[in-house]
């Protein structure tokens, strides 16, 4: 039962993460695989402030800022660029990769190799239906849920969520209506970019310890967790988070806890060759 | 039908277009006027650059040559969104709703140039006019049926309180009665009303029924224009639709 | 300092054949295979348990791994080319056809981080973290491995072996199988609707890389003696795709350059400089160089420093190759003249078919949904052998769809197709095109990095050198029969009058230029029933005409051909009879004239 508390957590920073790219990759169309390397960097400047003495939960706030600029930086100067240039699909995921190169070993360069973890108290131990829980952690399902409540706020009700989810639809048609979709398509790399810092630094935290390239394995999770759910959905992207989350969590207490992303590599070689767009998504919107 | 779905109309013309994608123009040296409480259509074969036309009227489709005005304003190469802001709703012939968006929330993406608290009175509007859409307001435009869906179309460009209404074949996909429906009814009901009315179609008979001035395209030009009656006494128009090229060559011949 | 020099060898000589091998995959396959290091690391790992004596007894059993066959030299590397290309085989469904290219990517990076986490983790299997060590070297009982001149023999031998893999792989990259390759990489689909097996291609290619992947690994291992999980990360991978896209994808010279200047200049580089700061500062610089490279070469000069030679195909002697940026001004400079001389029978096998008009394709009540919405219901129509049938109807009417259910483009949702008294309704789009069924597309779908003789060439079916054996058997064996071919595609590019653009990209021709191509290279596949969607759309009038006079005489001599087509003046000259289909359902058939007296369809859908 104690795994299946950890997956909840586990699940909730997924979540986030996972919405984050797939609001990206559904407005842009490119799978930014540099995304592992904004979230690390973001939880490095959430560590510098929380260095500096800052408590952990002002600090987030910096890393959640990090996230945010730089996404925005890496749509306008490097992906949008690129878009316009007319070259095959695959170029953009191979820049891409460039990008999280650089980010990742960037990063690595200047702040060593060594692990580092944040100055914060775990707060009381809870005990809540069995599971077992630090008071950090709950805080993080708390904030994490919170967050996606407010995405799905966003997207269902705001002006500005319905103009997202129309220019990732039909651009075309979206402009046609008067919606200036540059500007919405930076506010979606912008808040993206944010959901994308505030899960580095999570789950900086959920993990103890961390260093430069802590965050790499996790796009895999992430990707399982996007295709599950269907690409570009953000809704199936907190399913898909939520089976990956808990699955991997839970198989872990029962084969080796060193294998338990296999369940997620699986799923996410599943989807790819029987259902690429995904539980949600259909043929057409590929 | 309710007043105020559109508004007075505004005269859309222009002069010497040439358009077209990667620098290579499709349509050549382009002069259309469509005037206020009028319908204009435009008519011709596949491949003649109809669509490609009316894209480049409204920032789709790059103009290379020559210009587009909205009463006084040049609009050459504004951005769609600018042009939306003018009052020109355009309907595409494909694509033209939000598919995972559903219908309530596509005519409120149609009313995103409104204040917040004018969209309701106008959804309500557009749903008097198209009154099938109310028992649909929560289903995804992607499920619609064909008839359906070009009505939900027409309804999210109706939110803009267009004064003047571009039109690629609207009646594309649809039943014969639906069609002339839409076109007798609605198109017609539009300019008759005061709004400026420019469509593209490709059924030529049902155009020239509700049209005031008809352009007929060939090979990317304007090989004839002028008023349905006349235009239908004219052989060549006759023969361009059902005999050889004729029309084509001959314009190409001059 | 000659042990440096081997040691330069060696390497050089493993990142070329790396290089190489991914090369045919991406550059000239278009397969983006983010996962291509474990295939190395797949032949490094086999070559070492194949060479190693036994686990348990060797070395006081240290190292857990399976197998350890005490294998002379050179079972081993053979072994490991084996396996390496046994791999590529579980991946092909990645590949397949119906996969993005990028999401199929992903899916292969993401299956080289399972495959080292599960050798990390899976100790008993090849001894997990620590890897394998003390690998035998090749022939190490009978020659001193620790000596100058094995080293340099090992160098020399490595260097041998990359150079036979180029020449190799060159062979089969010039050949027509080559041609199919690129072809596919510009545009599967349409390489798949003239009859190319892209999953079968596919597979060769990934079994081939995964071969020389494997080889190379194989030789590298046995140099440095050791293999453990941390040398093959997903991002070594990345580091082979920046050699490649630095040094010029697609030319094979490009792939040994930046096999040079990048993975082996990389790594002497930092040789030769100053320790500076901590010990982990001039690796992270070495993959943010990395990093920057790519975005910068991708950006400046996406080709590379030996972008992709142009293949000059023409037997004309002295004729210069075109560099052709086309208006559609040209359109109406086409040599119309030419083609009222020009015999398409002449050119085409004579089809020694009795031209008896029996039914040769017909369906029984087509339907295709997507999603809940139904856009072809019920059609059952029947196409007569030797006429040219019309499909018409208004836009959004299921014409096309219709015709990609013909061609297999599109698999329906239910009914049947039958071709010749055969049920083809579940038979893939390449065999169909194979069978003789060829369709054109609506939009442009030129192969563009191939010139335009190389584009109808490509077309011509039954080609000798057009698969993986026959290209190895090199041009001696297909040589003569690619020539006849390439004078067959002169020929008919010369009654088109596009003679003058025969060397030029296909990419760089005008619109209405590219349908005339696009025309051709239907024709050149040999179609018992040719589909045609919208072929006049955009084509100058008079033009039209006179490829409408040539499709008829092909009709008399016992081609089908099935033309959708918007332009009623071209389907009452010359299609007869004619399908009209409105709202996904058969609303008539019949002839012209008979449609005409139809008042139901001249009311709704002759000009409307």
């Amino acid at each position: 039962m104690s795994s299946f508390g950890f997956g909840l957590i586990t699940a909730a920073v997924l979540a986030i993460a996972t919405v984050g790219f797939t609001m990206q990759f559904a407005v842009t169309n490119v799978l930014n695989l540099a995304y592992g390397s904004v979230m690390i960097n973001s939880a490095y400047v959430t560590y510098y402030f929380n260095q500096r003495g800052a408590s952990i939960w002002i600090a987030l706030f910096a890393g959640v800022a990090c996230g945010s600029i730089v996404s925005w930086l890496l749509n306008r100067f490097i992906y949008t660029p690129f878009q316009r240039r007319n070259l095959i699909p695959i170029t953009l995921v191979i820049v891409s990769l460039g990008v999280d190169l650089c980010g990742t070993f960037g990063l690595q360069g200047i702040v060593g190799g060594s692990y580092v973890s944040y100055t914060m108290s775990q707060g009381h131990e809870f005990h809540i239906l069995g599971m077992l829980l630090s008071g950090v952690q709950l805080i993080i399902f708390a904030i994490c849920a919170g967050v996606l409540i407010l995405i799905h706020w966003l997207l269902k009700y705001t002006r500005m969520g319905k103009a997202m989810r129309a220019t990732s639809a039909n651009p075309n048609l979206a402009r046609n209506s008067g919606v200036k979709t540059k500007f919405i398509i930076s506010m979606t790399w912008i808040i993206s970019g944010a959901l994308c810092g505030l899960a580095g630094t999570v789950f900086a935290m959920n993990s103890g310890v961390f260093e430069a390239t802590s965050a790499e394995l996790y796009i895999v999770l992430l990707l399982a967790a996007m295709f599950l759910g269907g690409p570009g959905e953000p809704y199936g992207a907190m399913l898909g988070a939520l089976v990956i989350g808990l699955a991997t969590e839970i198989s872990a207490a029962y084969i080796t806890a060193d294998y338990k992303e296999v369940i997620a590599f699986l799923v996410l070689l599943g989807m790819l060759a029987f259902r690429p767009y995904g539980l949600f998504g259909s043929e057409k919107t590929l | 039908m309710s007043v105020e779905l559109t508004k007075q109309g505004l005269v859309l013309s222009t002069t010497g277009l040439s358009a077209g994608y990667d620098g290579r123009a499709i349509v050549r040296d382009i002069a259309v006027e469509a005037t206020p409480g009028k319908v204009v259509s435009i008519v011709g074969p596949n491949g003649s650059g109809k669509s490609t036309l009316l894209k480049s009227l409204v920032g789709v489709v790059k103009v290379l040559e020559g210009h587009v005005t909205v009463a006084e304003n040049e609009i050459t190469n504004l951005a769609p969104e600018e042009v939306a802001k003018l009052g020109v709703g355009y309907v595409p012939q494909i694509d033209d709703v939000f598919p995972p968006l559903s219908v309530k929330e596509n005519l409120e993406i149609g009313g995103y140039l409104l204040n917040r608290s004018e969209i309701p009175a106008r959804i309500d509007a557009v749903l008097d006019f198209f009154p099938k859409l109310k028992a649909m307001m929560t289903r995804k435009a992607g499920k619609l049926s064909g008839g359906e869906r070009k009505m939900l179309a027409m309804g999210r460009v109706l939110m803009l309180s267009p004064s003047v209404l571009v039109l690629d074949e609207p009646t594309a996909n649809l039943a014969p009665m639906v069609a002339t429906q839409l076109l007798e009814e609605f198109v017609r009901g539009f300019a008759d009303h005061g709004s400026t009315v420019l469509l593209v179609e490709q059924r030529a008979k049902a155009a020239l029924r509700i049209s005031d001035w008809t352009y007929v395209l060939g090979g990317g030009k304007v090989v004839l224009e002028g008023a349905p009656k006349d235009l239908e006494q004219n052989p060549l128009f006759v023969e361009s639709f059902l005999g050889g090229s004729a029309a084509a060559r001959a314009a190409r011949d001059e | 300092m000659w042990f440096y020099l081997t040691t330069i060898m060696v390497y050089g000589a493993v990142d070329a054949l790396a290089c190489l091998g991914l090369n045919m995959e991406f550059g000239v396959a278009g397969i983006s295979n983010f996962g291509y290091i474990i295939f190395q690391a797949a032949g490094a790992y086999t070559a070492a348990i194949l060479s190693m004596p036994h686990a348990a007894t060797s070395n006081g059993g240290f190292q857990q791994y399976v197998l350890g066959w005490n294998l002379t030299w050179p079972l081993p590397w053979i072994g490991a080319a084996i396996v390496g290309g046994l791999l590529a085989l579980p991946f092909v469904f990645l590949v397949g056809k119906r996969l993005r290219g990028d999401f199929a990517a992903v899916g292969l990076l993401v299956s080289a981080v399972l495959l080292n986490l599960l050798v990390k983790n899976y100790i008993p299997f090849l001894n997990g973290d620590a890897g394998i060590s003390i690998v035998p070297a090749p022939l190490q009982s009978i020659f001193d491995p620790q000596g100058i001149g094995y080293q340099l023999a090992y160098g020399a031998v490595a260097i041998v072996l990359a150079v036979l893999v180029y020449f190799f792989l060159r062979r089969i990259t010039e050949s027509p199988f080559g041609r199919s390759l690129r072809a596919m990489r510009d545009n599967d689909v349409v390489a798949d609707s003239l009859g190319k097996n892209l999953r079968g291609q596919r597979t060769s290619v990934l079994v081939l890389g995964g071969m020389i992947a494997g080889l190379s690994g194989a030789v590298l291992v046995g140099f440095i003696s050791l293999w453990a999980p941390g040398a093959w990360g997903y991002a070594e991978t990345i580091v082979l795709f920046a050699a490649i896209i630095i040094g010029g994808a697609g030319n094979h010279k490009g792939a040994v350059l930046g096999a040079i200047l990048v993975p082996l200049g990389f790594e002497e580089i930092t040789r030769f400089l100053p320790a500076f700061g901590p010990p982990s500062l001039v690796p992270a610089l070495e993959w943010v160089a990395i990093g920057l490279l790519i975005i910068l070469f991708l950006w400046f000069r996406p080709n590379g420093i030996l972008p992709e030679r142009r293949r000059v195909l023409s037997t004309v002697v002295g004729r210069t190759p075109v560099e052709v940026v086309a208006s559609s001004d040209d359109d109406d400079s086409v040599n119309i003249g030419a083609i009222d001389e020009f015999n398409f029978r002449a050119v085409l096998p004579t089809t020694s078919v009795v031209n008896d008009h029996h039914p040769i394709l017909s369906t029984e009540l087509l339907t295709k949904s997507f999603n809940g919405v139904t856009v072809v219901s019920d059609v059952s129509i029947t196409i007569e052998q030797g006429r040219l049938t019309g499909m018409i109807g208004p836009n959004g009417a299921g014409k096309s769809t219709t015709l990609a259910m013909l061609a297999g483009t599109l698999s329906p949702s239910s009914g049947t197709i039958m071709f010749e008294g055969n049920d083809i309704t579940h038979v893939p789009s390449y065999k169909r095109a194979q069978m003789g069924i060829v369709r054109t597309f609506q939009l442009a779908s030129e192969f563009k990095k191939l010139t335009v003789l190389e584009n109808l060439v490509c077309a011509i079916p039954r080609q000798s050198g057009d698969s993986f054996w026959g290209s190895v058997r090199g041009r001696r064996f297909w040589g003569a029969d690619d020539k006849a071919n390439i004078e067959r595609a002169e020929e008919i590019l010369e009654g088109f009058g596009l003679s003058q653009y025969a060397d030029a990209y296909a990419g760089g021709l005008s619109g209405g230029q590219r349908r005339l191509v696009e025309i051709m290279r239907a024709l050149l596949a040999e179609p018992k029933v040719l589909l045609l969607d919208e072929p006049m759309a955009g084509v100058h009038a008079n033009l039209a005409r006179k490829i409408g006079n040539h499709l008829t005489k092909l009709c008399e001599g016992g081609m089908t051909i099935v033309m959708v087509e918007h332009e009623l003046a071209i389907t009452d000259e010359f299609c007869d009879p004619v399908i009209v289909l409105a709202e996904g359902r058969v609303l008539a058939q019949g002839t012209m004239a008979e449609l005409r007296a139809n008042s139901e369809v001249v009311e709704a859908y002759l000009v409307g």
